[in-house]
């Protein structure tokens, strides 16, 4: 058969030696081709990368460009942004600055790295940039106050504040169809709230409130969707060497006295009552039983499909159109409101430090610092905001008004929070419901909040690096727990203090109170 | 029973005389002259290149990085420019109080998954084998097979849905109890049942993958041997459990000690994504791998994460020696090395 094969032409001979020499210069010219640069890298000279957090927002590619040829056009070079999930972000982005990759900018905070990123240099310091007068577009838009309140204890700005308001305020998004059933006089004050919460599950067999497990929930900074004491009194921020680590509560009186004296949370009364409040929410099936395992996605996917009354909200202007048009999907007829059952009302001065959730900080390592200050005074220009923050006008969106918008494409959740949020530019979605409007418009004076006598003072953590990440090791083991109300309050309690104790508690919380002092001091 | 000499030997017999043969072909002058570099064979270098570049890029080269371990990393001065810190990250592992348990929890739960999925995969294959009809054994062995390729955050999500329902409460689980008048079990804050609910969840995903290797080694076991046994009056049992399971010992043995060496790595991929962050579980679901993982997450210390790293991978090399030198001992003949 093969002598008929080769005699017919149809095969060729090959030596085993050739087939070997063949199959092996293939798969090295493969692994070599694996082995170059791929598409994913930065093209040489006029474009630049940028880390963002987050999934590529719908029809990327053509704002992309859009927002490109604007670029190329306005400053000569071209960004590249590179999305990285939210889960990995952390991790991700600071293996980039390891790598030392060359991108120009990216999201930190003091929640993700930015601590660690400063005390190793991998980040430019911006006074010398924002003082030369060159980007007078970004420093009109970025309040100096803003500025100041994010200075590192170096004294030096590491970061461009991306925010929206002059404060996030924790709060929650109620079914306003619901509200209106159960609590038809409103809900303004904590104890409506928790009456209503009673309400929904027992006539409707739907849970009060659902969210991810989170500290500030109920300990509140200073508000906590179920911090009672937060909506009355909100005076009190805790201090801590990490959010994610043990919160300590300084004393009433340091401002004046000098001395911080913080103590472990659970030694503060409300702390510990509102500790024992969750439990009880818990068993009675008003909280979400999965706090401790639910992904925020499920938990959103819950309440839009009308699965609970309440969610965690911050006053970003976000409620309204993250929630309303899924909701009124799942549920004809009903309705969104943003719930702040502060005590008095509009009048209440919550405690704010002014330092920023999101960063957006200028890589040491960037092939070109001056470009990526250039991007961020870009991104001050309202038309080169809205152009990357809504998308092509008239296909992704439309103007209402000079402040609102209504989207009537498919391109949205760019994360603006990572490199363009400023709060002059920014544009209110045009369905906002009247009560996200109402205090999103207070959250965004900076006279309707109490500068904290802690406003600037960022701990460092040098001297406690081993003690602190055992404690927060601990709190992930036993204080979480206690935060989802999934163990009693006692037995969990004796289990974090002893792994807290054993961790080096004392040393830490000597060495958080001679820093707090010291700052105190020093004010 | 004992089954016949001739059929018993005779498959090896030919195998190794197969072997004879071909050496045998070699001309004594070519097979006793030393082959000078130049008379090799240039094509079986060059193929080989391909995978011995790879293994040196990404296997060996990336070991360099484990100078981290003994470094107070910083960001900005990367692996190389770091200052020395000696074993100062070995500490945060060691003083943690953690330690025995999360090791202890890495082994317990590897050598329950390392023994209930080979079990599991010998018993799939030797029930796969009996099935006669071609089209239906294919079925069974395709349906069987599936789960390997489920992602692990599908299994985690299939897991909320039965053990617990929307918002927490319920799932299909608590209902089947809820049917008996049996309590409610809050299953994501009780740890006790966590390391049998993982290897439940380990047989699903790995049962199948297991059973297909063993059902092909049972496919080489020589007809002849079955012939004897049938000979020999055996039932299809007697034939299972003193002909096919006997000659599965060296696939068994390979896939043990492959086991082995990755006992202290825990099976982060699954635990992770079923487990994540609840801390109510750690006692007996925490395994160094989820805690390096969290410790990188939380702190982005590297130094500290590849100290545990570290760590786990001399552990796992000494086992491997171990497991290695053990079957050398009692089970020479099974053995890979």
């Amino acid at each position: 058969m093969a002598q008929l094969i080769d005699a017919a032409g149809l095969s060729l001979p090959i030596s085993r030696r050739g087939f070997l020499a063949g199959t092996g210069g293939l798969l090295a010219a493969a692994t070599l081709a694996a082995c170059a640069p791929g598409s994913g890298g930065q093209s040489a000279g006029t474009s630049y990368g940028l880390l963002l957090p987050g999934d590529v927002p719908a029809q990327w590619d053509r704002v992309r460009a859009a927002v490109n040829a604007k670029l190329k056009a306005d400053l000569g070079f071209e960004f590249k942004p590179e999305f990285i999930n939210w889960t990995n972000y952390g991790s991700q982005s600071l293996l980039k600055f390891t790598a030392q990759e060359n991108f120009q900018t990216a999201l930190s905070a003091r929640w993700l790295n930015i601590a660690q990123l400063i005390e190793s240099g991998a980040l430019q310091p911006l006074d010398d940039a924002l003082a030369s007068g060159k980007y007078t577009n970004l420093t009109a838009t970025v309040d100096q106050s803003a500025f100041d309140a994010n200075r590192w204890p170096d004294g030096s700005v590491y970061g461009v504040p991306a925010v929206n308001s002059a404060a996030r305020i924790h709060h929650l998004i109620a079914r306003g169809d619901l509200a209106d059933k159960h609590a038809p006089g409103g809900i303004e004050t904590f104890d409506q709230l928790e009456k209503f919460w009673y309400d929904v599950v027992q006539k409707e067999g739907l849970p009060g409130y659902v969210n991810r497990n989170s500290p500030f929930d109920v300990l509140g900074a200073p508000t906590g969707a179920l911090y009672a004491q937060g909506w009355e009194t909100p005076d009190l921020l805790p201090l801590y060497f990490s959010s994610d680590s043990l919160l300590f509560v300084p004393a009433k009186d340091a401002a004046t006295t000098g001395s911080a004296d913080a103590v472990p949370f659970w030694e503060h009364e409300p702390y510990l009552e509102s500790l024992h409040r969750v439990r009880k929410y818990y068993e009675d099936g008003i909280i979400n039983a999965d706090r401790l395992n639910a992904d925020p996605a499920t938990l959103k996917a819950l309440f839009d499909g009308g699965g609970a009354a309440t969610c965690w909200g911050i006053s970003d202007g976000g409620d309204t159109s993250s929630h309303l048009d899924l909701l009124e999907k799942a549920v004809p007829g009903a309705g969104l409101v943003s719930l702040l059952p502060f005590r008095d009302g509009l009048s209440a001065k919550p405690n704010q430090t002014f330092q920023a959730d999101n960063l957006v900080v200028v890589n040491a390592g960037a092939a070109n610092a001056d470009a990526a200050m250039q991007l961020l005074d870009w991104v001050s220009i309202k038309e080169n905001h809205d152009l990357l923050q809504y998308g092509e006008e008239g296909t992704d969106w439309k103007a209402v008004g000079d402040d609102a918008y209504e989207p009537i494409g498919d391109y949205a959740n760019f994360p603006g929070f990572a490199l363009s949020w400023r709060i002059p530019l920014e544009r209110t979605y045009s369905r906002m419901t009247e009560s996200e409007a109402t205090w999103f418009d207070w959250s965004k004076k900076y006279e309707n909040f109490t500068l904290d006598p802690f406003a600037s003072f960022i701990p460092d953590l040098a001297a406690i690096e081993t003690e602190h990440a055992q404690i927060t090791a601990a709190v992930t083991e036993f204080g979480n727990p206690l935060f989802a109300g999934a163990v009693p309050v006692e037995e969990g309690l004796d289990k974090l203090k002893k792994a807290v104790d054993q961790a080096g508690l004392a040393k830490v919380q000597e060495e958080l109170n001679k820093q707090a002092d010291a700052y105190l001091s020093s004010k | 029973m004992e089954p016949p000499e001739h059929d018993t030997t005779s498959p090896l017999r030919l195998r190794t005389g197969g072997g004879e043969t071909d050496t045998a072909r070699q001309t004594p002058a070519k097979a006793k002259a030393p082959r000078s570099w130049r008379g090799r064979d240039y094509g079986l270098v060059i193929l080989a290149a391909p995978a011995v570049i790879l293994l040196v890029i990404f296997s060996y080269g990336p070991m360099a990085g484990l100078v981290v371990a003994f470094q107070d990393f910083n960001v900005a001065d990367g692996v190389f420019g770091s200052p020395w810190a000696g074993f100062k990250n070995f500490e945060f592992f060691f003083t943690s109080g953690n330690a025995g348990r999360i090791m202890w929890n890495t082994l317990f739960l590897n050598v329950l998954f390392l023994a209930a999925t080979l079990g599991a995969g010998v018993v799939l294959a030797l029930m796969l084998n009996e099935i006669r009809g071609r089209v239906t054994k294919r079925f069974f062995q395709s349906v069987i097979f599936v789960p390997y390729f489920v992602s692990p955050i599908v299994v985690s999500i299939f897991l909320q849905a039965f053990l617990a329902g929307p918002g927490g409460r319920g799932g299909l689980v608590n209902d089947f109890l809820g049917m008996f008048a049996l309590p409610e079990l809050s299953w994501y804050t009780e740890p006790g049942p966590w390391p049998w609910i993982l290897t439940v969840v380990k047989v699903w995903q790995l049962g199948g993958y297991m059973s297909v290797i063993f059902l092909a080694a049972i496919t080489s076991i020589p007809e002849e041997v079955y012939e004897a046994g049938v000979i020999d009056g055996a039932s299809r049992a007697q034939m299972a459990f003193r002909i096919t399971v006997p000659l599965l010992k060296p696939t068994a043995a390979i896939l043990l000690v492959l086991g082995v060496g990755r006992i202290f790595y825990g099976d982060f991929g699954t635990i992770y994504a079923i487990v994540g962050d609840n801390g109510t579980l750690f006692a007996t679901t925490d395994v160094i791998d989820t805690y390096v993982f969290r410790a990188l997450r939380t702190f982005g210390d590297f130094g500290t994460t590849a100290a545990i790293g570290l760590f786990q991978s001399v552990v796992g090399f000494v086992l491997v020696v171990i497991a290695t030198l053990v079957q050398r001992r009692y089970a020479r003949e099974t053995s890979i090395l």
